[in-house]
C-alpha cells in the first residue's frame, strides 16, 4: 500500500501537466452534464423549481369579498393559510389590444409564501404607490417591461395608469396565454383606485397542505367547497373559484420536446466522448511507460497491484474533476433565477442533491471503468524490460520501396513505412482523434440548424413573420391597408380550429390557409403541397396521431361539418407539437362551414424585420388592427448555442489530450531511430520531419475519418430528433463547406504543430545517447544524456 | 494492498534460509516462441548455489546467460525443469507469487540501470522497503544508511535523469539492497560504464559481499568475473563449465593461478 502510494503520487508529480489535462476533461464533462441536466429539468418542468423557490401555495381559493377564511386554519390536510390578498379583474389596454389582467394588491414586504420571485426591477416599494410588478410572462407576451407606463381599465371603464417598476415571476398560475388573466401586483391604494367597488372584488386564500397528492388535494378543495358553499349556507356561494398545483403544472409543462431532445443530446456525447478520451489517455501512459511498468514488476509490484495502482489513480483524478466540474458549475449558475438571454420564461434553478450524486458518481464509475482496459494491458506487461518491439517486418515494405524509386522525399517515405504496423498505438490515435472530431462535427451542425432557423423561418414552415387579425375593423379595410403596406411581399387569410381527433382521444389543430389555387407556402418535405380542394398536408405530429401516411384519405369533423381530405404531403411544423393539418379555405367552404374571424399570415418583403413592418401597420390602423410577431422556436433554443459552445469547447480539449497523448506514444516508438537516423546522413531537419510525418498521418485519418462520420451522422440524428418531437424530419441544416474547410485546416494544423513543438524537443538530445541505450529511451530533456565518454 | 506482506511481517525479511544451498536448479530449460520459430535460449541447466557465495556467470553474446538471469528471478517463467530458492519449489509459482517472491528475497541490477524515471533518488530506493511494509520512516532510514555508504548522500533528491552512468548504477545497487535480499542478481552491472566507474561498483560488490551477501552476476569481462567465488560458463544455453578461483598463495616459483576443473 505505501509501495503504491509513494509511486503513484510520484508518478502525478511527475506527470503535472497530464494529469492536469485528465482533471480538466473531468471537470468539463460533469459541468456539461450538470448544465444540461438542469436546462432538461428547467425546460421540460418549469414549475418544479419556480414552485421550490417560490414556497408555493398548493391551493389558491378566491372567495367572495368579505369571507370569513379563519375556518380554513383548522382543517384537516391543511399545513398553512397565507394572509388574505384582495384582487380585481381589469383589462390593460394598449390600443386595439386589450389583455384581462387580475390585479393582486400586495405589500412592500413580500408575502411568506407563494413569494413573487422578482428577475428585473424591484418589488412594490412605499415610495412609489403607483408602481406596479407584472408576471413575466404575461410581461412578455403584451411587450411590457420595466419602467413603461401602462393603462389599465377597470370594470366601469376608468382608465387609470400605472408604472411598471418589476418583473416576477410565479408558481400560482400558468403562462400567459395559456392562462388567463395576466397578473399584476399592485398597492392596496391602486387596487381601490382602480376598482372602489369592494363588491366586485375577491379574496384569495393560499394554503399549503400537509399532503399535496392529487387525491389529498382534492379532499381538502372537496371539503373547502362544501364548508363554504354548502347547501346550509344562506348567502350565494362563497368560494368563486380555486386552482390547484398540478393545474399550473399542467399549463407550464413545455410543448417544445425538441428542445429537450438536443439538451438530452448533449448529456450523452458527453458520456460517450469522455470514457474515451480517458481511455485513451490512460492507454497511451501506460504504452509510454512500459518500462517503468516492467522494472516495477521487477521489483516486486503483483500484476493485479499493478493494474489496482493505475485504476486508483485515474479514478482519483477522475474524482477531483467531478467534483471541480460540479462546483464550477454551481457556481456559474447560482444568480437567484438564470435566465435564458432571450427572455424565456423557463425557470433555472440548481439541481437538487440528489441528482447532483448521480452525475457525480455516475462521472466516477466512468472514468474508473474507462481506465479498466488499458490498466488490465499494463498488468500483463512482462517484467523483463524487453526492448522496443520491432516491426513485422523487417524490410522495407514493397510501397515504401517504390515510394524511394519515385524519389518520394525520404523523411515522407521513412515516417509512413510502419505508422500503421503497430495496430495498437495506431489505432488509438485514429480513435482517440475520430470520436471527438464526430461529436465536435454534429454540435457544429446542430448550430447550423439552429441558426438556419432563425436565419431562414421559412425553411421550418414560418415564411410569415407577422400574423393581423381584424381587431375593429372589417374585412375588406383590413385586407386594403395590408395590401398597401408596402414592406408586405404576400399575404394569405387563414383561419385554425382545434378539432377531436377521431375516438375523441384528444384533439388536433385543423389550418385553413391561403386558398387551394394560391396556398400559403409551407415547407413541403414528402409529396406535394396541396392544389385542390379536397387536398391537404399534414404534420409529423398528426400523422403520428392518426397513424398514417402521406397519401392517406382521412375525413375530419370541422366545426360540426366533415370534411374529406386527401393527405399529398408532409410539413415542417414547428408549432403544437406537430399536431396540424393545413388545407386551403375553399375546402372549408366547398364542404359548407363558414371560415369565421379570419387572420392574416403576411410574408414580409426580404430584409424587412418583422418589428418594423408592425410597427407601420399599427401606425396605418390607427392601432385599430391587431398585429402579431409569429414567434420563432429557434428564440427558446438560445440555451442549446451556449450549450453547444461548451461542448464543442470540452470536446476540443478532450481531442488535444489525445492528440498529445498520440504525439507521445509515436515519439517514444521512434525517438531512438534519431541516432541511427542521423547517422545514415539525414540531416537534422529530415530527422524531425521523418517523427512528424509519423503521427502526422494517424491524425489526420483520425481528422478525416471522424469528420466525415460526423457529416454522415448529424443529419440523421437531427432529423430523427425532429421526427420524434412531431415537428418532422427534414429540419437539419448541413455545414457549409467553409466551415468543414475551416474546422479540417483547425484540427490538422493543431496536430502537425503539437508533433513538431515535442519532435524539436526529441531530435536535441544527443545522438549518441540513442545509440548507446536502445533499450531504454530517455524521455525528451533539454539537458543532454549524462553519458559522455571523453 | 491484499497481496502485500502479511500483516506482523517483519521488515526487513529474515534473510537466513532453512539450508545452506541458497538456490537450486535441474535440468532448467526456457524456450521462446516466437511467429512459429521457437528459440532454446537454455537447455538444462543444473546449478546450485551456496549462501554466500557470489558466483559469476560468463559466456559470448546469445548463450542464454541473461535468459537464465532473468529465469532465476522469476521475471520470465520457466519452460520445464525445477528450480529451488531458499529450500522451496519455485519454479511453478504464479507471477503475483513470484512477485512477493522478489520483493522480499531478490534484488535486481540491470546492465542500463532502469532507475524508475518519475522518481527521485530517493524514492527510488525507498520503493523496495515501502513495498515489503516498512514503515516510512523506516525505509528512509534504511535509504539513508545505503545511500552514505554508496557516497550519494547529496543526490537524494536528484532525478535520475541528471546523474552519470556510475552513480546511477550505484543507485540501482543501493535499490537492490534495500530489503537486505537473500540473493543479489546482477545482469552485466559494469556494460555500460567506463573503467574508474566499473572499479567503484565492483568494490561496492565486494564489500556487500564481504558481508556475507550472496551474489549471481552475469557479466562478459573477465575482470568483473574474476572477482568471483567461482565461474560458470554458458555455452549455446548448458554450462560448459563450473568452476571455483581458487588463489594459490604467491610461492617462490612465481604467480599461478590454478582453475580446479569440475566434470
Amino acid at each position: 500500500m505505501r509501495g503504491t502510494l509513494r509511486w503513484a503520487r510520484a508518478d502525478l508529480r511527475s506527470r503535472r501537466g497530464q494529469a492536469l489535462l485528465t482533471v480538466a476533461v473531468v471537470a468539463g464533462v460533469a459541468a456539461a452534464l450538470f448544465l444540461a441536466t438542469m436546462l432538461l429539468q428547467g425546460t421540460l418542468n418549469p414549475w418544479q423549481q419556480l414552485f421550490a423557490r417560490t414556497h408555493g401555495a398548493d391551493v389558491l381559493v378566491y372567495f367572495q369579498d368579505r369571507t370569513d377564511t379563519s375556518e380554513l386554519h383548522s382543517l384537516p390536510g391543511v399545513q398553512a393559510v397565507s394572509q388574505p390578498y384582495q384582487a380585481a379583474s381589469a383589462t390593460l389596454a394598449q390600443g386595439a389590444q386589450k389583455s384581462p389582467v387580475e390585479l393582486r394588491s400586495m405589500t412592500p414586504v413580500p408575502p411568506a409564501m407563494s413569494t413573487p420571485l422578482v428577475v428585473a426591477g424591484s418589488w412594490l416599494r412605499a415610495s412609489a404607490p403607483a408602481g406596479v410588478v407584472v408576471e413575466a410572462s404575461f410581461a412578455q407576451a403584451v411587450h411590457v417591461g420595466v419602467g413603461d407606463q401602462i393603462v389599465v381599465d377597470g370594470i366601469d371603464g376608468t382608465m387609470t395608469s400605472m408604472r411598471v417598476i418589476g418583473i416576477a415571476d410565479t408558481a400560482d398560475q400558468g403562462f400567459y396565454p395559456q392562462w388567463t388573466p395576466g397578473l399584476i401586483w399592485v398597492q392596496h391604494g391602486l387596487l381601490v383606485k382602480v376598482e372602489p367597488n369592494p363588491g366586485e372584488t375577491q379574496e384569495i386564500v393560499g394554503l399549503r397542505l400537509t399532503d399535496s397528492s392529487a387525491v389529498a388535494t382534492g379532499q381538502v378543495v372537496q371539503t373547502i367547497w362544501n364548508l363554504y358553499n354548502g347547501p346550509d349556507q344562506n348567502s350565494s356561494s362563497a368560494v368563486e373559484r380555486y386552482s390547484t398545483w398540478q393545474q399550473v403544472q399542467n399549463s407550464m409543462a413545455s410543448n417544445d420536446r425538441l428542445l429537450g431532445l438536443l439538451l438530452a443530446l448533449f448529456g450523452i456525447i458527453a458520456l460517450v466522448a469522455a470514457p474515451c478520451a480517458i481511455a485513451n489517455v490512460t492507454a497511451g501512459r501506460v504504452l509510454v511507460q512500459r518500462q517503468d511498468i516492467a522494472m516495477l514488476k521487477a521489483l516486486g509490484f503483483t500484476p493485479g497491484q499493478v493494474v489496482r495502482m493505475l485504476v486508483a489513480e485515474q479514478t482519483a483524478l477522475g474524482a477531483a474533476g467531478t467534483v471541480l466540474g460540479l462546483a464550477a458549475a454551481r457556481i456559474m449558475t447560482s444568480p437567484a433565477f438564470v435566465r435564458p438571454p432571450d427572455g424565456t420564461p423557463v425557470g433555472l434553478a440548481p439541481l437538487s442533491g440528489s441528482w447532483v450524486a448521480v452525475i457525480g458518481v455516475g462521472t466516477v464509475l466512468t472514468v474508473a471503468l474507462a481506465t479498466i482496459v488499458p490498466a488490465w494491458y499494463a498488468g500483463r506487461v512482462s517484467p523483463v524490460a524487453a526492448v522496443q518491439p520491432s516491426p513485422p517486418h523487417g524490410h522495407l515494405s514493397r510501397m515504401a520501396r517504390l515510394g524511394l524509386l519515385v524519389r518520394l522525399p525520404a523523411p515522407l517515405v521513412l515516417g509512413a513505412r510502419d505508422c500503421l504496423s503497430r495496430r495498437l498505438p495506431a489505432a488509438l490515435t485514429v480513435f482517440g482523434l475520430a470520436v471527438p472530431m464526430v461529436m465536435i462535427t454534429i454540435a457544429l451542425t446542430c448550430w447550423s440548424t439552429v441558426d438556419g432557423f432563425t436565419r431562414d423561418p421559412g425553411r421550418i414552415g414560418l415564411a410569415a413573420a407577422v400574423t393581423v387579425s381584424q381587431g375593429g375593423l372589417d374585412n375588406k379595410q383590413a385586407v386594403a391597408l395590408i395590401s398597401h403596406d408596402n414592406q408586405v411581399q404576400a399575404y394569405y387569410p387563414g383561419t385554425s380550429f382545434d378539432t377531436l381527433l377521431p375516438g375523441d382521444n384528444g384533439t388536433f389543430t385543423a389550418r385553413a390557409m391561403g386558398y387551394s389555387w394560391r396556398p400559403y407556402p409551407f415547407q413541403v418535405v414528402q409529396g406535394r403541397l396541396f392544389h385542390a380542394p379536397n387536398e391537404a398536408v399534414a404534420g409529423q405530429g398528426f400523422l403520428d396521431l392518426m397513424h398514417i401516411g402521406v397519401g392517406a384519405w382521412i375525413s375530419p369533423t370541422i366545426e360540426g361539418v366533415p370534411v374529406i381530405l386527401h393527405i399529398v404531403g408532409r410539413t415542417i411544423e414547428p408549432g403544437n407539437n406537430g399536431d396540424v393539418l393545413d388545407f386551403g379555405l375553399d375546402a372549408l367552404s366547398d364542404a359548407g362551414a363558414a371560415p369565421g374571424q379570419l387572420v392574416y399570415s403576411l410574408v414580409l418583403k426580404p430584409g424587412v424585420p418583422p418589428a418594423a413592418a408592425r410597427a407601420s401597420l399599427l401606425a396605418a390602423s390607427q392601432n385599430q388592427l391587431d398585429v402579431q410577431v409569429v414567434g420563432n422556436p429557434a428564440d427558446g433554443l438560445g440555451v442549446v448555442r451556449a450549450v453547444i459552445a461548451v461542448a464543442v469547447i470540452v470536446l476540443a480539449v478532450i481531442a488535444l489530450a489525445n492528440l498529445l497523448t498520440a504525439t507521445a506514444i509515436g515519439l517514444r516508438d521512434h525517438v531512438h531511430e534519431v541516432g541511427v537516423l542521423k547517422a545514415l546522413g539525414l540531416t537534422p531537419r529530415q530527422v524531425m520531419a521523418t517523427l512528424v510525418v509519423n503521427t502526422a498521418i494517424l491524425t489526420t485519418i483520425g481528422v478525416a475519418i471522424g469528420t466525415a462520420a460526423g457529416l454522415v451522422i448529424a443529419p440523421r440524428l437531427i432529423n430523427m430528433q425532429g421526427q420524434t418531437s412531431g415537428i418532422g424530419a427534414g429540419i437539419s441544416d448541413g455545414l457549409p463547406a467553409t466551415t468543414i474547410a475551416e474546422v479540417l485546416a483547425v484540427a490538422l494544423a493543431t496536430a502537425a504543430a503539437t508533433a513538431l513543438f515535442l519532435a524539436r524537443r526529441t531530435t536535441r538530445i544527443a545522438d549518441s545517447a540513442h545509440l548507446r541505450s536502445p533499450g531504454r529511451p530517455s524521455r525528451p530533456q533539454p539537458r543532454s544524456s549524462p553519458l559522455r565518454i571523453p | 494492498m491484499s497481496r502485500a506482506a502479511p500483516k506482523g511481517s517483519p521488515w526487513p525479511p529474515e534473510r537466513s534460509a532453512d539450508s545452506p544451498v541458497l538456490l537450486k536448479t535441474s535440468g532448467l530449460v526456457k524456450v521462446y516462441r516466437a511467429d512459429g520459430v521457437s528459440v532454446e535460449a537454455v537447455r538444462g541447466v543444473d546449478l546450485e548455489l551456496a549462501v554466500g557465495e557470489f558466483v559469476a556467470i560468463m559466456g559470448p553474446s546469445g548463450s542464454g546467460k541473461s535468459t537464465l538471469l532473468h529465469v532465476l528471478g522469476g521475471l520470465e517463467p520457466a519452460t520445464s525443469g525445477e528450480l529451488w530458492l531458499r529450500g522451496q519449489r519455485v519454479d511453478g509459482l504464479s507471477t503475483s507469487a513470484w512477485a512477493l517472491l522478489r520483493r522480499r528475497h531478490i534484488g535486481f541490477v540491470f546492465q542500463f540501470f532502469n532507475l524508475l524515471s518519475s522518481m527521485t533518488v530517493a524514492d527510488n530506493v525507498e520503493l523496495p522497503a515501502l513495498l515489503a511494509g516498512a514503515t516510512p520512516r523506516q525505509a528512509r532510514k534504511r535509504r539513508e544508511e545505503l545511500l552514505s555508504e554508496l557516497g550519494l548522500t547529496d543526490k537524494a533528491g536528484a532525478a535520475p535523469a541528471r546523474l552519470s552512468g556510475g552513480e546511477q548504477q550505484r543507485v540501482a545497487l543501493a535499490r537492490a539492497l534495500a530489503n537486505e535480499p537473500s540473493l543479489l542478481l546482477a545482469d552485466e552491472p559494469t556494460g555500460n560504464l567506463d573503467s574508474s566507474n566499473t572499479r567503484d561498483v565492483l568494490r561496492l560488490l565486494r564489500r556487500t559481499h564481504d558481508r556475507g551477501q550472496t551474489i549471481l552476476l552475469v557479466t562478459h569481462d573477465a575482470r568483473v568475473a574474476s572477482m568471483a567465488d567461482r565461474v560458470i560458463n554458458l555455452f549455446d544455453g548448458m554450462v560448459a563449465d563450473d568452476a571455483k578461483i581458487v588463489p594459490i598463495p604467491r610461492g617462490l616459483n612465481g604467480v599461478r593461478d590454478v582453475l580446479e576443473l569440475r566434470g
